[in-house]
């Protein structure tokens, strides 16, 4: 289905352009681990089989737009979002992004156990790309946003998760991207620190060029997004208004809840919307 | 392997592009050596904290500390010592062993811990590359480099043995040490940029390394004289060659001339090295470069 631009835009400029955006994963190249696993499979002559995590996803964002990416899981989300990142190249198409891009896919993962948490500041910077001294002048920040005390200068092993998520998204959030690509970071922390994120996130939703942003979180697409994606099964299934493309995802979620139903999968009464769909996550 | 992928026409100049293209159109294999170079030389920073990171690590769970870097060395060569000079009685032959071993330790260590932990050093930072953009190659780069440093705190033991206990070997040909290191960091990059990205497709390698080291570092002159060899392979050309065209035969000879014989190194042997090394790098770095769409979906 083509995506129809139906809201009005922020400005005229272009941040990112996706044209026939396609991500193929080759199984053959992702399961094997070893040299006897391939030996294996050249002999057994099974199929090279390809999978398409996301396919034919063209869009645009325009500067100042905060886009919100929903979807059921394995959908293609994060695969999206890894493509505007770099991340991942895509195998088909082309991604053309305008300014500079901080991608805050998964929160504390990949600090470096062994280092401390300012190293580890240091050093997430330094993979970011930041210049180094933005990094020292917003250390003192960082550390104090992500409250840590006097553990920042203890090894990271020995943090507790609150912890590491509070400091990755200190850190994420510290740059000042034009671009700011967000993956379900809404529900990290405890109350207190989910709240704080949010205002941050908010504040940046202001301050940055655009927003990408997958999410569960309805709401916060119908509140604070001015547009919306549903990914379904690796294709765009509707670009649109936040209030028409949850809408359409509702239905769609009932639909396949229903169906799901009538084939006797077994399923409980009690599971939320987002649950469903299949295995794989981007 | 066959990284089937596409590769990124990202054009990284400043330490963050402010903005890039990415398509599924495959640059040239130039385009992609020069990009890869590029990346390296602009990502200076990164690779300086990889490495001091590393060695920070290195000696932070320990009593000791950063001694270890002098005691490894020593314990080592003392191992040596004792099961070759004193069990097997072959140290005799040569004489002052202990220096003669240690020539070859230095170096050697250096070599093993940055193709041992260059194997891992993409795989192990596999949650960072699904997350953030950034040049892949820093991480060989940066395990390579880290060796230097400890390499260089290496030279302390070796030269404060040379002076209490060798003073005889002592020479001016010392200085020319970071010559032949140079070589060796040139060849070492290369073979840690080729293991390092084929692990992320084949797990086995990271096993193979760890006894084809073993068997490389017995089957060069390290621990006996390179004229042993010749010796034995007198009648056999084939093997003799072998042991020619192997570079730590060139390295471990170099460095013993300096350091053990005061001497002028084998020059042509060297420039030999160096420039297989660098057409080395450059091959590995293309490949590398080829390979590098692929890492984060395979990891």
């Amino acid at each position: 289905m083509a995506a129809d631009r139906v809201t009005v835009p922020a400005s005229d400029r272009v941040v990112i352009r996706a044209e026939r955006l396609g991500v193929r994963y080759s199984l053959h190249l992702t399961r094997k681990q070893t040299i006897r696993d391939s030996i294996v499979h050249r002999v057994r002559r099974v199929g090279d089989p390809d999978f398409w995590a996301l396919r034919d996803a063209s869009f645009t964002v325009l500067q100042g737009e905060s886009v919100g990416v929903i979807g059921p899981n394995g959908a293609g989300k994060s695969t999206l979002l890894q493509v505007l990142a770099g991340i991942l190249v895509p195998s088909e198409g082309v991604v053309e992004v305008d300014g500079h891009i901080s991608s805050l896919l998964t929160l504390g993962v990949g600090f470096d156990e062994d280092l401390s948490g300012v190293d580890n500041i240091r050093l997430a910077g330094a993979f970011m790309g930041i210049d180094h001294r933005v990094v020292e002048e917003r250390l003192p920040g960082i550390i104090e946003y992500a409250e840590i005390g006097q553990f920042i200068d203890a090894p990271i092993k020995t943090y507790s998760a609150g912890m590491r998520a509070r400091l990755g998204f200190s850190i994420a959030t510290s740059v000042e991207p034009d671009i700011l690509l967000l993956d379900e970071v809404l529900a990290t922390g405890d109350a207190a620190f989910r709240e704080k994120s949010k205002a941050r996130v908010l504040e940046l939703v202001r301050e940055a060029k655009a927003i990408v942003l997958v999410t569960h979180d309805m709401n916060w697409v119908t509140e604070y997004c001015n547009r919306a994606i549903l990914i379904e099964k690796g294709r765009i299934a509707h670009f649109g208004s936040p209030d028409e493309v949850v809408e359409l995802h509702k239905e769609h979620m009932a639909e396949r809840r229903a169906e799901a139903k009538e084939k006797g999968v077994l399923r409980l009464r009690t599971r939320t919307p987002g649950s469903g769909g299949r295995r794989r996550k981007g | 392997m066959h990284p089937r992928a596409t590769l990124p026409a990202v054009t990284a100049t400043s330490e963050a592009p402010a903005s890039f293209r990415s398509s599924s159109v495959r640059p040239g294999a130039l385009s992609l050596v020069q990009g890869g170079i590029r990346e390296v030389l602009s990502r200076r920073r990164l690779i300086a904290y990889l490495v001091r990171a590393d060695l920070r690590k290195s000696g932070s769970d320990t009593l000791l500390g950063n001694l270890w870097w002098f005691m490894d060395p020593l314990l080592q060569m003392l191992v040596y010592v004792i099961f070759v000079g004193i069990i097997l009685q072959r140290g005799g032959a040569i004489e002052d062993y202990p220096l003669f071993v240690l020539c070859a330790i230095l170096p050697w260590k250096w070599f093993q811990s940055a193709v041992g932990d260059g194997v891992s050093s993409i795989v192990s930072r596999e949650r960072l590359i699904k997350q953030i953009f950034f040049p892949k190659l820093v991480l060989p780069v940066s395990t390579t480099m880290a060796g230097v440093v400890s390499f260089a705190f290496g030279l302390v033991p070796l030269l404060a043995i040379t002076l209490i206990f060798y003073r005889g070997h002592l020479s001016a040909w010392f200085l020319l040490i970071p010559l032949v290191a140079v070589v060796q960091l040139v060849f070492s990059l290369g073979v840690v940029i080729l293991v390092s990205a084929a692990n992320v497709f084949y797990r086995d390698v990271g096993n193979l390394t760890r006894h084809l080291l073993r068997m490389w570092f017995y089957l060069s002159p390290a621990l006996y004289p390179a004229e042993l060899v010749k010796e034995i392979a007198k009648d056999n050309p084939i093997i003799a060659d072998l042991f020619a065209l192997n570079p730590w035969t060139v390295l471990f000879g170099a460095y013993r001339d300096l350091i053990f014989y005061g001497r002028a190194p084998h020059w042509t042997g060297l420039a030999i090295l160096l420039a297989v090394s660098v057409v080395m790098v450059l091959i590995a770095v293309y490949l590398f470069k080829r390979a590098e769409p692929s890492f984060a979906k395979v990891l």
